[in-house]
């Protein structure tokens, strides 16, 4: 089932020099439930733009985007529900506790008492966050804010969970669980949306990629079926090699490939307790 | 609208609030500390003062009159220690030099029968510094003979606060002695001592001591408390937007099911709580440490005027709460629309000032003597609301209820306009998501360029008519000088109306525009609507008089403005009525119609912003006109020609509107200046009444009959959707966002 459904996305800003820049230029791609799809692109491609118009933040300028069957313009309520966004800057407010934090998000998302407070627990438990449930967010680690900042997404219980830069700044072994959750979450027929410019995540975790460049889609598909395309095995390579041609000009929005080609290119599912 | 997520939202905000020590710190612990800290400065400065000495020195007190002591012995409670000084020949030498000093300058103060003389220089104050005084006296030799004749010579600097407290109390003390030596004098002859107090007076003051108490709090606690409720909501403001920005869990915020209106709502009541806080908090603790001090002050033996300033009446107290309602709610609105526009918190900061700015004269607006509450001041948003309070803690009731519900309608309808501005501010893309783009001038300015359309943009527009009020401001500064005669009204015509007002919209429409025709807003004539329009503005200026009249009545002119105004008539009735129509009506509505209604309208009306056209060019067209009294008669006006204009589509209808409007007020002037009647034609619609031309009552009702019939024939007539209008693309709509934000 197609959980994300991009087509045609644009996205102009407002340029001081150019006086209109586009941030997204054409932008098609589908994810589905249970699929890690990589967002890839170096800084400044459009990602957070992109993203940033999935979690309803920001108004697509046109195309159109549908989270879990709703538009994104005409039922943001309904796709706010269905999503979860975990933003690279670890956003979580210093004065508030982890426990507190999550538990305004999940009233916020009117779970009733009964149904929050056993969530919670579980969460807390699950990602090993009860030593720290009490800590002000001022004093928390990074690793210990990008925790609370996956249970506050995930509170709700939302289809399609949304990680922008989740892993930039984490120690190795905190990125690593991060993906471990990634791939438990997955496992669990989630549609997880993952932007990175980090290839090796990409090699661990993603299922499906779209690489886009200066607000266009370079190319989208598995990890093997980019390698075929391009003939280059190594993806770092394969990745730099695609945003040289980008630079050029060789390349024009490709329409999303077939899903069902799916090919899971590097892990294996974790066994990691279901959230 | 989920009022569960504002009540989740406000609930958060408060408690975050609660738990940061630097607002705590502003908005509880600084008033509770404040106000008990400046007491007892205030305390020990007033024992201070009242306990300071100073020492004055008297040189040749021998020579003073023995009967009449001017120093008493040492139960003398002054704060005067007195010196006697014996004069040797250095300081007789100096003294004499100030003698002779003296007698050739004017710098004489006569007191009473006692000239002293107070001399400064470099002498008098080596000579002070020798004989460690404050001040110096010298009694000159056969003083007591001739008190009248020989000159008291006082030496003292100025430049010392202690030598200027013991010149005031010496010239006390000299005051006390000269009335005690007159009446003993007069003792001695038959006319008696009532020759110095020939007028017995008794004053009898029948208001309560509280009634007094509250006047002076009147004036100064309202003041406190607006301050402090704009202190105590920007600081809340700029941690709940800029503050949210800089940490990134605004975003959090904006993806979660809280629409942006609901999160305003929460953080908006958030704001007011803490801005209402302070302001309470404040007053709470000024009562208190006043009602110590002030009582301390009384037993101290202060003056009348501090005696008067004791604790405020606990009623009044009620109706300063009432106030802070209101105040806080708009202030907390507008704070936090601020607020969001700062991508940092040391950003928000910088926003402070301003708004500060723009706040403080409509505060300090009732603090002027003779500013009470009229239906003038109702109408100033702040204002209306401080002289209502006040009218109310006078227990002026009747006069408080008569303008309750326009301070009610106008605060409200600040309230909505500011809580609405900051529903925009949240629900613009470009201001919450606001990158630190760098950008040069001259990219600008060749981006300006770039996109040039053929119509101004919101912006420029609004920046023309700023700049138009500016120059207008420092033009008439200059102007002012100017002797007033046709010469002088002609130049100062041109220049205000062509140099300053027209020249800048010109130039703007040339250099930011590709059409100067649109930008002007000028198109090919209609005769019909042209004499439409010339025909309603002859039918509205029975009404617009009237109103002018009433405005006149609220608003009284100054004496020096109504003596301007009658030398303004008599130059005008000295001219020929074809200048004075060509200069005073014609020049004026061309040029300002296409300014306002031309360059203004044109970027203003983008985007289905007629209304937002209409609205701002008659508040520009009113603000140029200087005199507060034309200003309010301008805008009211402009509203009408700005409604033409949208209807028309172009500036020929209003520029026959305002010429035939102005045309008809210089005829009237100028035919009841030279004191001539009107045409006999006319007799039934104009009239001779008090030495001036006035309309008839019958042309009067008939006029508003008439003006409807063609306000009606403008509103139902298709003309406005025949006109060309400008493409309206993505980046007009955005352009639209950013001049709502800006």
């Amino acid at each position: 089932m197609d959980f994300v459904q991009v087509q045609n996305l644009c996205k102009n800003y407002p340029d001081a020099a150019l006086g209109e820049f586009k941030a997204l230029d054409n932008i098609s791609f589908v994810a589905r439930a249970g699929e890690v799809f990589g967002l890839l692109g170096p800084n400044g491609a459009g990602k957070t733009t992109a993203l940033r118009i999935l979690a309803t933040i920001l108004q697509p300028s046109s195309g159109s985007v549908r989270i879990y069957n709703f538009d994104v313009t005409e039922q943001a309520d309904f796709v706010r529900h269905s999503i979860g966004f975990v933003s690279n800057n670890t956003a979580i407010y210093d004065r508030m506790s982890a426990w507190e934090f999550v538990e305004y998000f999940g009233r916020l998302y009117a779970l009733p008492a009964d149904r929050l407070y056993p969530r919670m627990e579980k969460i807390f438990r699950t990602l090993q966050m009860e030593e720290f449930r009490d800590c002000p967010g001022v004093k928390m680690s990074t690793g210990m804010k990008q925790k609370v900042s996956i249970a506050r997404a995930l509170i709700h219980d939302p289809p399609v969970l949304i990680f922008d830069e989740a892993s930039l700044g984490l120690d190795v072994m905190v990125a690593r669980a991060l993906q471990s959750i990634v791939m438990d979450l997955r496992d669990q027929g989630k549609c997880i949306i993952y932007s990175t410019h980090i290839m090796r995540e990409v090699e661990r975790l993603c299922d499906h990629v779209a690489i886009i460049y200066k607000g266009k889609l370079l190319d989208t598909g598995t990890l093997e079926e980019l390698a075929d395309r391009h003939e280059q095995n190594d993806f770092e390579e394969l990745f730099f090699q695609l945003l040289t041609k980008g630079d050029k000009g060789h390349f024009d929005a490709k329409p999303p490939v077939d899903l069902g080609m799916r090919i899971r290119t590097a892990s294996t599912a974790s066994q990691g307790r279901a959230l | 609208m989920n009022w569960s997520h504002v009540k989740l939202i406000f609930h958060r905000e408060v408690r975050d609030q609660l738990r940061d020590r630097r607002t705590m710190f502003t908005i509880c612990i600084l008033p509770l500390l404040l106000y008990p800290l400046m007491g007892m400065v205030m305390l020990q400065v007033a024992q201070f003062h009242r306990e300071q000495h100073v020492s004055i020195g008297i040189f040749g007190y021998e020579n003073w009159p023995s009967d009449s002591p001017l120093i008493l012995d040492s139960s003398d409670p002054s704060q005067i220690r007195w010196e006697t000084l014996t004069v040797d020949d250095s300081i007789g030498a100096t003294l004499e030099q100030f003698q002779s000093v003296q007698a050739q300058t004017n710098s004489e103060v006569k007191n009473k029968s006692t000239e002293s003389y107070i001399v400064n220089g470099k002498a008098a104050e080596k000579l002070l510094r020798q004989v460690h005084c404050d001040a110096v006296i010298w009694v000159p030799p056969g003083y007591h003979n001739s008190i009248s004749i020989n000159p008291l010579v006082i030496l003292s600097n100025q430049r010392w606060e202690r030598s200027q407290l013991a010149i005031r109390l010496l010239a006390e003390k000299l005051e006390g002695w000269h009335l005690s030596w007159i009446r003993t004098q007069l003792a001695w002859t038959e006319l008696g001592t009532a020759l110095v107090d020939p007028l017995a007076i008794r004053q009898l003051d029948v208001s309560p001591p509280e009634v007094k108490r509250a006047l002076v709090w009147t004036k100064i606690l309202p003041f406190v408390m607006l301050i402090w409720a704009l202190t105590g909501a920007f600081y809340p403001a700029i941690d709940l937007c800029a503050g949210e920005k800089e940490r990134g869990t605004l975003e959090t915020l904006l993806c979660s099911p809280a629409r942006r209106k609901e999160i305003v709502w929460g953080k908006l009541l958030t704001i007011m709580c803490f801005s209402m806080g302070t302001a309470l908090l404040n007053l709470a603790s000024m009562h208190t440490t006043t009602s110590i001090v002030m009582t301390q002050f009384s037993q101290l033996g202060a003056t009348d005027m501090v005696a008067s300033l004791g604790p405020l009446p606990l009623h009044s107290m009620g109706w300063l709460i009432l106030l802070v309602i209101p105040i806080s709610a708009m202030f907390s609105a507008l704070a936090l629309a601020v607020a969001s526009l700062a991508r940092s918190t040391k950003e928000g900061q910088y926003y402070l000032m301003p708004l500060l700015l723009v706040g403080m004269p409509l505060v300090m607006l009732p603090m002027i003597p003779g500013v009470t509450l009229s239906h003038g001041t109702s109408v100033v948003p702040v204002t209306g609301a401080v002289l209502m309070s006040r009218a109310l803690i006078d227990g002026e009731y009747g006069l408080a209820l008569l303008h309750l519900p326009t301070v009610i309608a106008v605060t409200l309808y600040c309230c909505f306009l500011s809580k609405r501005w900051a529903i925009r501010q949240f629900e613009s893309e470009s201001v919450m998501f606001r990158d630190s783009e760098r950008s040069s001038v001259a990219q600008w300015i060749r981006n300006v360029w770039r996109q040039r359309e053929d119509t101004p943009t919101s912006n420029e527009s609004i920046l023309c008519g700023l700049l138009i009020i500016v120059g207008l401001f420092f033009g008439r500064l200059s102007l002012s000088g100017m002797p007033l005669s046709w010469t002088s009204v002609v130049q100062s015509t041109l220049v205000i109306q062509v140099g300053i007002i027209l020249a800048p919209a010109l130039i703007m429409a040339t250099m930011l525009t590709r059409c100067v025709r649109k930008a002007l807003r000028l198109h090919r004539p209609r005769p019909l609507e042209m004499m439409a329009a010339a025909s309603l503005a002859v039918c509205l200026h029975p009404t617009f008089m009237a109103f002018a009249a009433e405005v006149g009545k609220e608003y009284k002119l100054g004496e020096q403005t109504n003596s301007m105004l009658m030398q303004f008539d008599s130059i005008i009735s000295s001219t020929t009525i074809w200048q004075v129509l060509l200069m005073l009506a014609l020049i004026p509505a061309i040029c300002e119609e296409l300014v306002f209604r031309g360059f203004l309208f044109a970027g203003l009306q983008r985007n289905g912003g007629q209304l937002r056209a209409i609205l701002v060019t008659a508040a520009f067209f009113g603000l140029s006109h200087g005199v507060l009294q034309q200003t309010i008669t301008a805008s009211v006006m402009g509203l009408m020609i700005g409604w033409i204009a949208y209807r028309s589509g172009g500036v020929a209808c209003t520029i026959a509107f305002h010429a035939t409007h102005n045309s008809i007020s210089m005829l009237l002037a100028w035919y009841s200046n030279r004191g001539l009647n009107s045409p006999h034609y006319l007799s039934w619609a104009i009239e001779h009444s008090d030495g001036h031309l006035a309309y008839t009552s019958t042309w009067c009702a008939l006029s508003v009959g008439i003006a409807i019939t063609l306000i009606a024939w403008f509103a139902t007539r298709g003309s406005v959707l025949s006109n060309p209008r400008s493409s309206i693309g993505m980046n007009d709509l955005h352009q639209q966002r950013v001049t709502f934000t800006a």
